[in-house]
């Protein structure tokens, strides 16, 4: 039970650090390519922005968005609390997804 | 006329679960080309032709290169320190018609009428979704746990399935197209299993190799050694329905007996329905409560709507995608509740509730997990019950870890270096979390197993202690035939260096 205490105050400990990220998905991801990273920084609590848009620029023929990622470590986490909020680095991951299904070939039908 | 190939000059790659990082040269993205009416001949040789330059460049700037699917592999099967090719954009699937069909191919007509041509970026739910469509009505015979990766990257790494009746995922596998340098590219088959026609062969501009079954069954399993696999051709099995039976169950002599001998005559589970289609027992090590899943296979309706999404519970709240990193960490320092967090992570891992479905929708999309720890052994049937005991004593001994022992029911492959080694094999999975005391389990596992005298084999696409010697004793023969079939389609070292990766040269497969 102790270690179970002990567990848990650890667990808490970690994510009140700062860290955080959150994943966002479709239902049936179909990933195009591997995931592109961006550095990202958040000022004056979250007014400007560097770079002010992450353009998911390998996503290339009509590909949208499969999956969106956005991190914050324990470094990246500390500064925004030691900046009270003022810099708010994070890194953002993206994927790209394959756009549709392509046609059954061989006059297989669809 | 297809969009050309693109350089992303990224030099961290990392696989799927991030359970690793490789340091590249840089990658590129290949694309389908456009299909109006869907993927013909001529596709497949732009997409060669650009696979041929590519490798050609490699090969004159002095680097590695690999194609790289999903990147689902947790061993570092599908590195290099060179360029990657991404291939999951390579999407193009054709249903084989019949007029294409070697006359000499064996299969029957319900076999013939089966057969499918996939692209090698068409991951395991892609195939599934085609084929198990109102359209085509046809399914995979047997699959693995999971349906993200590529096809052609699950099969090059030996992907074992989980039908009692079947063989491994590549089994399905009947004919290969593969690039292996800037000026060669061949149609593999087996001599005993001629597929299709020799004209069509031709019309791709690829090399008929099918004069012995040794070339395909070395390239079938291969893991991105031999080239660039393009695409491969499958048979498929009519669509069927699986009905899952979830159950816990306590580890007696009545579940030994069906554990390690399929004997399911003896055990009240199994009285009435009696032998599955696909069974797997989730022993968590310091209990004796054992995950039960069995699935029957029930004739497919006449029309069947699936629903392949990832269902999640709105209302719920879990660990997320990166939760077993921090869990590693805690586990370490707590070992006490590991086995309490074991219990838990098994109904995560493993899906415990009943359902009715096509293989697709059974063996479908999962919540993704990183840093997660996974091996695989295999033994032959009639060694499971001291193989298991032997690794249980292990896990007390090494203390607990936070690893639960899936155990699925295989046969025989005839892959020259197939996992699915044994007539029948017991595959057992070893998952959890990645923490200092799975690490030493992992280690410590293989040489308990050599010590106790049982053969075995290990899984090639998650975490394996293969050295060359241990090759050697698991395969005997069969490496030197593979190695001699790598040399067949890749006769120029230059052409097999770039190939060549750390690990194929640590179990003396490079060179």
């Amino acid at each position: 039970m102790r270690q179970l205490r002990a567990a848990a105050t650890c667990g808490l400990l970690l994510t009140s650090a700062g860290c955080m990220q959150y994943l966002v998905q479709p239902p049936q991801p179909s990933l195009a390519g591997t995931p592109q990273t961006v550095q990202a920084n958040s000022y004056l609590g979250s007014e400007v922005q560097q770079p002010p848009y992450v353009l998911a620029q390998r996503c290339r023929n009509g590909e949208q968005l499969a999956r969106v990622l956005v991190r914050r470590n324990f470094g990246q986490g500390l500064i925004s609390w030691l900046t009270l909020g003022m810099v708010a680095p994070a890194t953002i991951e993206y994927s790209c997804a394959n756009a549709g299904e392509p046609p059954l070939g061989g006059g297989g039908g669809s | 006329m297809a969009t050309q190939p693109s350089f992303n000059a990224k030099t961290r790659w990392k696989n799927f679960h991030e359970s690793y990082e490789q340091t590249i040269v840089g990658e590129w993205d290949v694309f389908m080309p456009q299909q109006a009416s869907g993927l013909t001949v001529a596709d497949l040789k732009e997409t060669s032709a650009q696979f041929q330059k590519l490798i050609a460049e490699a090969r004159k700037q002095g680097l590695k290169a690999r194609a790289v699917g999903s990147s689902w592999s947790l061993s570092r099967a599908p590195t290099t320190t060179g360029w990657t090719f991404n291939t999951n954009r390579l999407r193009g699937r054709l249903k084989v018609p019949a007029a294409d069909v070697d006359p000499l191919y064996p299969g029957s007509a319900d076999q013939k009428a089966g057969l499918y041509l996939f692209q090698c970026g068409n991951t395991v739910a892609d195939v599934n979704k085609v084929l198990e469509s109102d359209s085509q009505k046809r399914a995979l015979f047997t699959s693995g746990a999971a349906n993200g990766q590529t096809i052609v990257g699950a099969t090059s790494c030996g992907t074992h399935g989980s039908a009692l009746e079947f063989g491994a995922l590549h089994d399905h596998i009947v004919a290969i197209h593969l690039i292996a340098s800037g000026n060669s590219h061949f149609w593999i088959e087996r001599k005993s299993r001629p597929v299709m026609s020799a004209a069509w062969v031709k019309g791709l501009g690829a090399t008929l190799k099918r004069d012995d079954d040794d070339l395909f069954n070395a390239a079938v399993v291969s893991f991105g050694s031999f080239g660039v696999i393009n695409a491969v051709v499958l048979e498929t099995a009519p669509r069927y329905l699986l009905e899952t039976h979830p159950a816990t169950a306590k580890l007696d002599e009545a579940l030994w007996k069906v554990i390690g001998a399929l004997d399911f005559s003896a055990h009240p589970l199994f009285k009435t329905a009696g032998k599955p289609y696909f069974f797997q027992a989730v022993i968590n090590p310091p209990t004796d409560e054992v995950l039960i899943m069995a699935n029957y296979r029930k004739e497919g309706p006449a029309s069947h709507q699936a629903n392949y999404d990832l269902i999640s519970d709105p209302k719920s709240i879990g660990p997320g995608f990166d939760a077993l990193s921090t869990v590693g960490v805690i586990l370490d320092r707590f070992k006490g509740v590991i086995p309490a967090f074991s219990k838990i992570a098994a109904q995560q891992l493993f899906d415990t509730k009943p359902k009715t479905g096509v293989p697709g929708e059974i063996y479908g999309f999962k919540p993704p997990l990183l840093h997660v720890a996974s091996g695989s052994i295999a033994v032959a049937l009639p060694d499971a019950r001291r193989t298991l005991e032997a690794l249980i004593a292990l896990y007390k001994e090494i203390g607990p870890v936070p690893l639960v022992f899936g155990c699925r029911y295989t046969r025989k492959t005839p892959a020259l270096l197939g996992f699915n080694k044994f007539d029948m094999g017991l595959m057992i999975s070893l998952d959890g979390v990645d923490s200092e005391n799975t690490r030493k389990f992992f280690d410590a596992a293989a040489d308990r197993l050599e010590a106790k005298g049982i053969d075995y084999t290990q899984h090639w696409g998650k975490v394996n202690a293969y050295t060359p010697a241990r090759l050697q004793k698991a395969y005997g023969g069969n490496v030197a035939k593979w190695l001699a079939a790598r040399k067949q389609v890749l006769p120029d070292a230059a052409d097999r260096a770039v190939f060549d990766n750390a690990y194929i040269a640590d179990r003396g497969l490079a060179g």
